[in-house]
């Protein structure tokens, strides 16, 4: 604790000081973990480690450092919500809550969760989706946790394999990429009557986003699962959906052959990744690029954010520790190289 | 045994003195034997047997058998999980294990399983040290381990029940019974295994959840005299298992695990003077299924059928000359879920030669060629000589190339399963010194072993895991073994220690592999008097990377520990007919708090007791 607190001491002078020169806004810390970079790593062992905007401080194992504990294996994802953090832990069903700012753990949510993917809130609300057992395409639901006593309330039944979730207005977007099937559906979830609206969309959803006309814009990697019986290749896609009507407005399909595997979105501009190349498509643009504008030799490209003119990307290792590469956006050029757990594969801004 | 010798050199009437006691000794080893090669053609080869006393003194398990009495390093994923051997240094699929001169490694994932193998089957264990690709196929790289039934053709009938109970709600139960004459033996055996294995996470509130497993072996082993020359003999072995897989520090489990080995083999061997001749048609079944939720009915499944035909002839020229040629074709057919059908045929052809040119040499030169489908040919040799230099001190030295085929799961697994990867290729040298005294054995052993072409599974640009043919490692080290035996009137004092120093690197990053310590060693003492021995076990594990990048730490990194098991057994009374004797262990005396795979702790202290009687 005592370590914790000179840190934070230290920490918030360095930055009063550094605020004071950029433009007189004054504004503490909230915690060690303020003003920085999270990328979670799935394990095992999980953890979480955090890089200041400045790249001066690196911590790695944060939640261990502050809680003496470890997460559950494997950390799928993080949630936030206010100064909250919601770590999903899919293989122990379980959901640590910790002050995104200072990782102190707050509660644990580990009944009523059976292999939990993503969380999303909504009017008080937080709904996860969950997959139940991965070799049972009937049992997957969306968990309704009351986030003042953090306990499960109720669960929606729902298709197989549900990953992605984010809200809007009063509706609930999930993108069923099928776990360890395949799935082709958007599920739209009314919470005021548990109504449920289902958006046929190309093989394997996963990453969504809302873009810069309001529209729900869907990653689907296609079907590429050469082992199983009677397969054919499906074709991946970005797919525009039209929030007001819950209609498909434009799928811009790939070549067959072609498979993409992350999407980021930020301001007006889809980012995805292809084969260690990173894409940029434009919210208003409805043909696909053609030419990236970034390659990268070499990795296991396993998570892409993209904020502020940086792009984000983990080269995962399940043996070894990962890393973090932050390229700048316009120049295509490498900024900086951090290592992090094992199997890096999210990144979140503190 | 003066029967059989008797009955063997009438039975097949020939010769005279020496010559005839030289052709009677090697013929006794092939009636009785299992593995004769163990014995005929090892001169520079490292081997420790593990004898019937030692078997049955210590746990059922090999992983803890093997743990305490040897120098192999063990990985268990908790008590009574999938256990896996580093045997100098190399990794899970690199130790072979043999059931009567069988490789019965599975096809699947190239492993065995030690916590499936109940050692109150076998007359005994060999640990046979270094490279045998040559005389036992593909895995036996770091080294090989042998189960042995090996037949006894004397008048007999003897009835062992073994039942045990300890903490955990652990229980077994076994029963053994061999018979015979000099023209045909029998022996059958049942255990049982079953245990909660819900022990306590030292220093955690927590205990070890949805860790109960049990576990039935049978054996029958036969043999028979058809004619004067003819043996014929049967072996068989069913194993039928149901474990649930525990949970972790980090995460609960609900799956469950099922799998099940039949082995059978029918074995013709024909003794004509110098010649004997075995001809063997061996059946191997593996199968498991894979409850993700054991409470579901969904699970997943992998099976391998292999029918396996194998002939060996051996002319022993003279008592200095021997010489075994081995054909041998095996077909494998694997079903799965993972995995469509996929079918593996080899052959193999071997040649051996062991030669004692004088009575302080012996030396062995041995080749052997395969063929598989799918092309590879893997071609590997190896050399051995024992010299003994003077009266108490002989050296050992070996040197051969050894291989691994990719398995099943390598090339067929789907998504990922890789048809281009080459066996692994690996070249090692072994020198050992034995300093031989009557109350006192020490063996000192240094090698070096080099493997390329390692198999390993990685991501490949699209984010496939799949196996490719990338890493080199080089593996060397020193181990040094002693035993010792003292008596002094009714007192008997039993020592064996065990140490080793391994080093085992990736050449591409000179770090060395996951889970692979420096240092490892055992003691085991015994204090026998009348009716009473004490006995106490320690071995000591010491630090292990968890990673590949070697960094010392919570996540990456395991810190050695200290395990010690002290024992006493009582026979109540012995005599010819009967014996009873009980015996009560308490393992891990000291409570440690340790763990040998990371994440899961392995039991605090606890307690056993066996009731062994003999009729």
């Amino acid at each position: 604790m005592k370590k914790i607190i000179l840190s934070l001491l230290s920490v918030s002078l360095f930055v009063f000081s550094c605020s004071n020169d950029d433009d007189g806004d004054v504004q503490l810390p909230l915690g060690d973990y303020d003003n920085g970079i999270l990328v979670s790593s799935e394990g095992g062992p999980a953890s979480v480690s955090y890089i200041s905007d400045d790249y001066m401080t690196v911590e790695n194992e944060i939640y261990y450092n502050v809680n003496s504990e470890n997460l559950g294996v494997y950390l799928q994802s993080i949630g936030f919500n206010g100064d909250l953090a919601y770590i999903i832990s899919d293989n122990a069903n379980t959901i640590t809550v910790v002050n995104r700012y200072t990782f102190l753990k707050q509660a644990e949510i580990s009944t009523g969760l059976l292999t939990p993917r993503y969380i999303t809130f909504l009017n008080g609300k937080g709904y996860v989706t969950n997959w139940g057992d991965g070799t049972d395409t009937t049992d997957d639901f969306i968990a309704e946790i009351d986030l003042t006593t953090n306990t499960v309330t109720s669960t929606i039944a729902i298709g197989e394999g549900p990953e992605r979730i984010l809200a809007k207005g009063d509706n609930l977007y999930v993108s069923h990429k099928g776990g360890y099937n395949i799935n082709n559906i958007i599920s739209v979830i009314d919470t005021t009557d548990d109504s449920i609206e289902t958006i046929i969309v190309n093989d394997a959803p996963d990453e969504i986003a809302f873009d810069s006309n309001g529209n729900l814009v869907v990653l689907c990697s296609g079907d590429t699962r050469s082992w199983v019986a009677d397969y054919v290749e499906t074709a991946a896609s970005i797919t525009r959906i039209n929030t007001t009507t819950n209609t498909v407005i434009e799928t811009l399909e790939f070549a067959a052959g072609l498979h993409p595997s992350q999407m980021a979105h930020d301001d007006d501009e889809v980012y995805y990744s292809m084969s260690n190349k990173i894409y940029e498509l434009d919210d208003d643009e409805s043909t696909l690029p053609t030419t990236s504008i970034l390659e990268i030799a070499d990795i296991y490209l396993y998570g892409l954010s993209v904020d502020d003119d940086k792009i984000y990307v983990t080269n995962a290792s399940f043996t070894a520790q990962s890393e973090l590469l932050i390229y700048d956006l316009d120049s295509a050029t490498l900024l900086e190289t951090f290592n992090v757990g094992l199997g890096a594969s999210k990144i979140y801004f503190n | 045994m003066k029967q059989i010798f008797t009955f063997l050199i009438l039975g097949l009437g020939v010769c005279s003195g020496v010559r005839a006691q030289v052709d009677a000794v090697q013929k006794l080893d092939a009636v009785i034997l299992s593995d004769s090669k163990l014995k005929n053609y090892a001169a520079g080869i490292k081997i420790e047997k593990l004898t019937d006393s030692v078997l049955s003194n210590n746990a059922t398990s090999l992983t803890n058998l093997l743990a305490f009495n040897s120098n192999i390093y063990f990985k268990e994923n908790g008590a009574g999980m999938v256990s896996s051997p580093s045997f100098r240094g190399t990794t899970a699929s690199q130790t072979a294990v043999i059931w009567n001169e069988i490789n019965i490694n599975s096809q699947l994932n190239g492993q065995t399983d030690f916590n499936t193998v109940n050692t109150s089957n076998y007359s005994s264990i060999d640990i046979r040290s270094g490279g045998g690709s040559v005389q036992y196929g593909s895995g036996s790289i770091g080294g090989s381990i042998h189960l042995n039934n090996d037949l006894k053709f004397s008048n007999h009938a003897e009835t062992r029940i073994k039942t045990g109970y300890g903490s955990f709600n652990s229980k077994n139960l076994g029963i053994n019974s061999s018979f015979g004459s000099e023209a045909w033996t029998a022996n059958i055996g049942v255990d049982y295994v079953d245990s909660d294995n819900d022990y306590k996470y030292l220093g955690t509130d927590s205990v070890n959840e949805n860790g109960e497993f049990h576990n039935l072996n049978m054996n029958v082993n036969l043999g028979v005299f058809i004619s004067d020359k003819d043996i014929l003999k049967l072996y068989h072995q069913s194993y039928i298992g149901e474990r649930n897989f525990s949970g972790t520090l980090v995460g609960p489990s609900r799956s469950k695990y099922e799998d099940e080995n039949f082995r059978s083999m029918l074995e013709w061997s024909r003794i004509i003077g110098k010649f004997s001749s075995r001809l063997k048609v061996v059946h191997l079944h593996e199968m498991f299924k894979y409850f993700e939720n054991k409470d579901k009915d969904n699970y997943s499944l992998g099976k391998v059928n292999t029918l396996l035909i194998n002939h060996s002839f051996n002319v022993s020229f003279n008592e200095k000359l021997q010489f075994k040629t081995i054909l041998e074709y095996s077909n494998s057919k694997g079903n799965g879920d993972s995995f469509k059908e996929p079918v593996r045929n080899v052959f193999s052809t071997t040649a051996l030669l062991n030669h004692k040119p004088n009575n302080s040499i012996s030396y062995g030169v041995n080749l052997r060629q395969d063929f598989t489908t799918g092309g590879e040919r893997p071609f590997v040799f190896s050399v051995d000589a024992g010299f003994d230099l003077f009266e108490h001190y002989q050296i050992q030295i070996n040197g051969s190339k050894n291989y691994r085929i990719p398995t099943f799961n390598d090339l067929y697994w789907q998504p990922g399963g890789n048809l281009d990867l080459v066996p692994e290729s690996s070249y090692q040298i072994d020198l050992g010194q034995n300093f031989n005294y009557p109350n006192f054995n020490v063996k000192l052993n240094g090698y070096y072993i080099n493997t390329e072409d390692m198999i390993q599974w990685q991501p490949n640009s699209t984010g496939l895991w799949s196996p490719i043919n990338i890493g080199e490692v080089a593996s060397y080290g020193a181990e040094v073994e002693v035993k010792s035996h003292y008596n002094i009137n009714e007192h008997q004092f039993n020592v064996s220690g065990h140490y080793s120093y391994t080093v085992s690197e990736d050449l591409e990053t000179n770090k060395q592999l996951i889970y692979v310590p420096f240092h490892k060693g055992n003691l085991a003492l015994a204090y026998n008097y009348k009716a009473v021995t004490v006995f106490y076990q320690h071995m000591f594990n010491g630090d292990v990377f968890t990673t590949a990048d070697n960094l010392e730490g919570r996540f990456t990194s395991l810190n050695g520990y200290d395990v010690g098991n002290i024992g006493c057994n009582y026979t109540f009374f012995k005599n010819t007919k009967n014996e009873l004797k009980i015996g009560i262990t308490l393992k891990n005396i000291f409570n440690e708090v340790y763990e040998n795979v990371a994440f899961r702790p392995m039991p605090n202290r606890n307690f056993n007791i066996q009731i062994n009687y003999k009729f």
